[in-house]
């Protein structure tokens, strides 16, 4: 049984088709990416499979076998996907610590977390014990990023939705993400990345979907995706209509 | 900055220090008026602080608190007079209608933003007005309740003690309420609203559920305010539809505010200086409301933090001034 099938799945605003019956299943343990130009739809899509703010409009995500349809936000969560978002997000007010442990006191392992899973969840991402106080508006935004991987890990997820992990990082921070990734692949956690960077999308995932205004282009070896001809005029435009 | 969960020894040690002050605070204190005054200071800080739990910590603006207070006087006052229930008791009633109203109240607005809570929490305040006004048989409508019975301690006589009695009544009451709601606030809960008012969709991204979190918020922030407003029937012995009406409501807000929102401690000090000063002017008459007005607007605009803020301010300053000195 795959981890989590994706069926028919649309999101609308309005007229406007911004995911259109995109379907897919991802198997447990994998790494799949997801690319493709901007507005076509790619994180339209994690916001429909998380349930946050809204589930698909069309279709259903079904994730460990259940529907996730008129699930809420939070319960999807709990049951064990976690997702980071583009802009690194984190709970201003609070600590580094305490960012954390809000992943790991509502995260699927709830009843048992303590300070033990926060620890290891930060020190996991390279977070020093000495850090632990830090007020979480203090910190950079290679360690904002950081953290906000580190409360999804809190969580004890069983899949990862990663949202462009690499935007706005510098070569060797990138370096450091697509290790810390493998990583994280390597304790059994299934991942699905988005990503623009290609160096990230070539080496991690394991197989490759791009999306097109909100359809499904492609699906399959991330290097024979790549030098698709329609997943380059997709990103590059049709040279004819620019001569 | 905190790590995560528990009130520390330093907290622990100040509460039990300032509980024994205010406990010892009668020696000193003998005349009836100036205990009347630490009373109303006790009673408003309950309510103020309660506040700050849901306005301040969570975000959520409710502008039916004062009704939970009035929820609670009426409670004590038809309890003891109508249901000839004894008081003792109907104190904990006004505490347990009181939260079972903010349950009521939060479910209407679990999904709502900003502006529509406060109409929402606002409507919900005049609705129990009317409803109290309508049943006047009942409640007294607009004359009120008169001649509530009040408590009866066993072998000490209430009435002629210079509100000695009252004054320990009411200091319990505040010791339990600033307990309850510095444990509310140093708990995964506190941390969960914190996280919800920080950011939304972040924190429901991580497992926590808004719903949830607000009812357990607004029903936390009910309790201690029922028990106060039924105190207060008891040691006024008499209701009216006055605690519901808008100076009431903007004495507390202000307290709130004044103080620093999300710090429990600032609704307390806020609630002590402002009942202190609004006596001491008391002799300038219609200009006191101008007065405070004014200066509440004063002490936000310099500190935003509230006085809290401001303390908080000069102790860092003291003791990075004593560090300076300490190593030249």
């Amino acid at each position: 049984m795959s981890i989590l099938e994706v069926v028919g799945v649309s999101k609308l605003f309005g007229a406007l088709r911004a995911v259109d019956d995109v379907s897919f299943t991802v198997e447990a343990g994998e790494i799949f990416g997801i690319a493709g130009p901007n507005g076509s739809g790619k994180s339209t899509l994690f916001n429909t499979i998380s349930g946050i703010p809204f589930g698909p409009d069309e279709g259903r995500v079904v994730f460990q076998g259940q529907d996730l349809s008129r699930l809420k936000g939070h319960v999807i969560a709990r049951m064990g996907l976690a997702r980071t978002f583009q802009r690194e997000t984190a709970f201003d007010t609070l600590s580094v610590f305490e960012n954390a442990l809000m992943g790991a006191s509502y995260g699927r392992a709830a009843r048992g977390a303590g300070a033990a899973e926060v620890t290891e969840a930060l020190q996991f991402v390279g977070f020093d014990k000495a850090m632990f106080r830090r007020p979480a508006a203090e910190l950079s935004v290679y360690d904002r990023k950081c953290l906000m991987l580190a409360t999804a890990l809190a969580m004890s997820p069983r899949i990862l939705l990663l949202d462009e992990p690499a935007s706005g990082l510098t070569k060797p921070e990138i370096e450091d993400s697509i290790t810390l990734i493998r990583r994280i692949a390597g304790r059994g956690i299934t991942i699905l990345l988005i990503e623009h960077v290609l160096t990230m999308l070539l080496t991690l995932s394991q197989r490759l979907m791009v999306l097109n205004q909100g359809r499904m282009l492609i699906l399959g070896e991330p290097e024979e995706v790549v030098r698709n001809p329609e997943v380059i005029r997709a990103y590059l435009g049709d040279r004819r209509r620019a001569a | 900055m905190s790590m995560g969960v528990g009130i520390g020894r330093r907290e622990i040690t100040g509460m039990v220090v300032g509980a024994v002050v205010l406990a010892l605070l009668p020696m000193v204190v003998q005349d009836s008026y100036y205990r009347h005054l630490l009373i109303m200071v006790f009673i408003y800080g309950i309510v103020a602080s309660s506040w700050d739990l849901s306005l301040g910590y969570a975000g959520i603006f409710n502008f039916g608190h004062m009704a939970l207070f009035g929820i609670g006087l009426y409670t004590y006052g038809l309890a003891t007079t109508l249901l000839g229930i004894s008081p003792w008791i109907a104190l904990l009633a006004g505490g347990v209608l009181a939260a079972l109203a903010a349950a009521l109240i939060s479910l209407p607005i679990l999904r709502l933003k900003g502006i529509y809570v406060v109409l929402v929490t606002f409507a919900f305040g005049q609705l129990v007005v009317q409803l109290i006004i309508s049943q006047s048989d009942y409640t007294g409508g607009n004359q009120g309740l008169v001649r509530i019975p009040s408590f009866h301690i066993p072998g000490h006589n209430l009435m002629r003690d210079h509100k000695l009695g009252f004054y320990y009544i009411a200091l319990i009451l505040l010791c339990c309420s600033t307990v309850f709601l510095r444990l509310m606030v140093r708990s995964r809960l506190g941390l969960a609203i914190r996280a919800l008012r920080d950011n939304e969709e972040y924190a429901t991204s991580r497992g926590i559920s808004i719903s949830r979190q607000r009812l357990i918020t607004m029903a936390g922030s009910a309790v201690f305010t029922g028990l106060a407003g039924a105190f207060y029937g008891a040691y006024f012995r008499n209701a009216s539809t006055d605690v519901f009406g808008a100076s009431l409501t903007t004495l507390l807000l202000s307290m709130v505010l004044l103080g620093g929102i999300s710090t429990i401690y600032g609704s307390l000090l806020a609630a002590l200086l402002l009942t202190i000063f609004s006596e001491m002017i008391a002799g300038l008459g219609a200009w006191r409301p101008i007065v405070i007005g004014v200066l509440i607007i004063l002490v936000m605009l310099a500190y935003p933090g509230g006085l809290y803020g401001a303390i908080a301010a000069a102790a860092r300053a003291l003791r990075r001034l004593g560090r300076r000195q300490a190593s030249p």
